[in-house]
């Protein structure tokens, strides 16, 4: 039995991770070689951390791989945005994207951040001021 | 030639930023990696070591607050045989320094000294120091007027003394009015961030721990030795941090210490309070920064993070010379390699705010305290970025043009408090 649970496990890990590299890979591809960079440091940032969190493996993979869906997802469409924007407003917009790009692909980042890390909360500290005052 | 100068400042700025962030990171995985560990409660029970304490509370026109702090001390599980608690009526023009005569006459442990008017008002360190020369303890513990600490708190900051090494504590701060808008929500992250990793990973690794000026103390002798608070330094808390170690003593951070604060709870109150701070952290740079690569009592590791510290208030003025001189240099497509580190000053802008804590370091601080919603509010701290960089800029400014014109233009401005925490604690 925790033979099969082990072998499971690395099931699981196997097919997340494959996931997670066919993501970044078609970013590669499909979108830009900056959304690419973007997973990577994304895939490092909180693949090392939440590995350390005192969760399952399943769910800490599950929402990895689901960041790196939304971090597709918005580099795509940003993308196209740029193209039909850039095709409408020349020069001046592609220097806007330039200089701005960065800083707005890293808002998804720190939005998946605050609300992926809220998933895993440990609901009995819920009520952890009231308690602790009087301690 | 224009453009490979621009180049390499920018280079430069922008490894200076990346290390920063690198250093947060190293903080954030240390405690996660530490934080399994079972760590035995501190029971009041527990406590062999009970020293003669003297608590100091500078208070100028607190009369919202000091009551509520007062009471507080009334309720203190430490030995009352044993405390002396000093309140330095700093002048004040309400009923602050009354509030405190009626507890004095209730209660003997507490005292009332009153600064007069021509002396009072030139800011906390000349109030602590004035209050010192009144103190008898072994130890001096500090609270600020809008404070309220746990009951057992004495009992929690005063057993580290016990190692010789010791010669500070500092306790953790959590914001007591978070509820009541987005200034303090923002602040108590903030705060997360600072305490719940920096100071714990710091106390972890045998860093600088930061004395914050309040919810921590001193031993008497270790002071006098000092001198006391440095007057002429706006961050009186982390002038006194550097001379303590400078001198070959420690300051232990004490987490479960815990003491809630009334934080600001308007934008201009944020900006004269984090501007004090700049420009006092700025000062201490001036004042410490080589002393601490030259010293003897410190290490290595030491000295690199002391520096490091000493220099933050000096970051969102770093990324603000980052931006200006990245712009062009990113629009001219100067190099290749510059893209890359054009991707390193937005993520610095999700960083440094407070207690200069990056994004990843106060989500997991937040996971660590059960703050599930308080969460939410992560991206948001990109303005309080934006704000500080402007705050520090002018405290750049003017620090540098007052060094320059040979002036001291030490002007400290009080920080106002509502009183509105009380409706937090007395429900």
């Amino acid at each position: 039995m925790k033979l099969v649970r082990l072998a499971l496990k690395f099931l699981i890990l196997g097919l997340f991770s494959t996931a997670i590299a066919f993501c970044v890979i078609l970013s590669f591809q499909s979108v830009s070689t900056e959304t690419a960079v973007t997973l990577v440091i994304f895939n490092l940032l909180f693949g090392f951390l939440t590995s350390l969190l005192n969760e399952t493996l399943e769910k800490k993979l599950l929402m990895l791989f689901f960041g790196n869906l939304i971090g597709l997802f918005w580099n795509y469409v940003f993308s196209l945005f740029a193209v039909v924007a850039a095709g409408h407003f020349g020069g001046f917009f592609n220097a806007i994207y330039k200089i701005l790009s960065p800083i707005l692909n890293l808002t998804w980042i720190v939005s998946f951040w605050s609300i992926s890390l809220s998933f895993f909360g440990n609901p009995q500290e819920e009520k952890w001021r009231r308690r602790r005052v009087d301690d | 030639m224009t453009i490979e100068i621009l180049e390499a400042t920018f280079s430069v700025l922008t490894i200076l930023v990346v290390a920063y962030l690198v250093r947060h990171y190293i903080f954030t995985v240390i405690v996660l990696r530490n934080h399994h560990k079972h760590k035995r409660k501190f029971a009041v029970k527990d406590a062999t070591y009970q020293p003669t304490v003297s608590i100091l509370i500078p208070a100028r026109n607190e009369e919202k607050v000091i009551g509520r702090l007062l009471q507080r001390m009334t309720e203190l599980t430490y030995p009352k045989d044993k405390m002396q608690v000093i309140v330095v009526d700093d002048a004040s023009t309400d009923s602050t320094g009354s509030v405190a005569e009626h507890y004095s006459r209730t209660y003997s442990f507490i005292e009332v000294v009153h600064v007069e008017k021509e002396d009072g008002g030139k800011g906390k360190a000349s109030a602590l120091n004035f209050g010192f020369k009144h103190s008898t303890g072994e130890i001096l513990l500090c609270f600020d007027a809008d404070y309220f600490p746990q009951r057992s708190i004495i009992e929690k900051l005063v057993k580290e003394f016990i190692d010789p090494k010791v010669g500070a504590v500092q306790g953790r701060v959590i914001v007591l009015n978070e509820p009541r808008n987005m200034v303090t929500r923002l602040v108590a992250l903030e705060r997360i961030g600072g305490y719940r990793i920096d100071q714990e990973a710091r106390n972890h690794l045998g860093l600088i721990v930061q004395f914050g000026g309040t919810v921590g103390g001193f031993r008497r002798d270790l002071l006098e030795n000092l001198g006391g608070w440095d007057e002429s330094i706006l961050a009186e808390d982390t002038d006194l941090t550097f001379r303590i170690y400078l001198a070959g003593h420690q300051v232990r951070y004490v987490g479960d210490a815990e003491c809630y604060e009334e934080a600001v709870d308007t934008w201009s109150a944020y900006r004269r309070q984090r501007y004090r701070w700049a420009k006092g952290h700025m000062q201490c740079f001036f004042k410490h920064s080589l002393s601490v690569l030259r010293s003897s009592h410190l290490g290595l590791k030491e000295k690199i993070d002391g520096w490091l510290l000493l220099n933050i208030y000096f970051m969102p003025v770093v990324v603000l010379l980052s931006l200006v001189i990245g712009v062009p240099l990113v629009l001219l497509q100067s190099s290749q390699w510059l893209a890359a580190f054009w991707i390193s000053i937005p993520a610095s802008l999700f960083s440094f705010v407070g207690n200069f804590a990056p994004f990843f370091e106060v989500g997991i601080g937040a996971y660590l305290d059960g703050r599930r919603r308080a969460q939410w509010l992560i991206p948001l701290l990109i303005f309080t970025f934006l704000y500080n960089i402007l705050i520090c800029t002018k405290a750049c400014l003017d620090l540098l043009s007052s060094k320059i014109a040979g002036k001291n233009s030490n002007i400290w401005t009080k920080t106002i408090h509502s009183g509105d925490g009380n409706r937090y604690i007395m429900s």
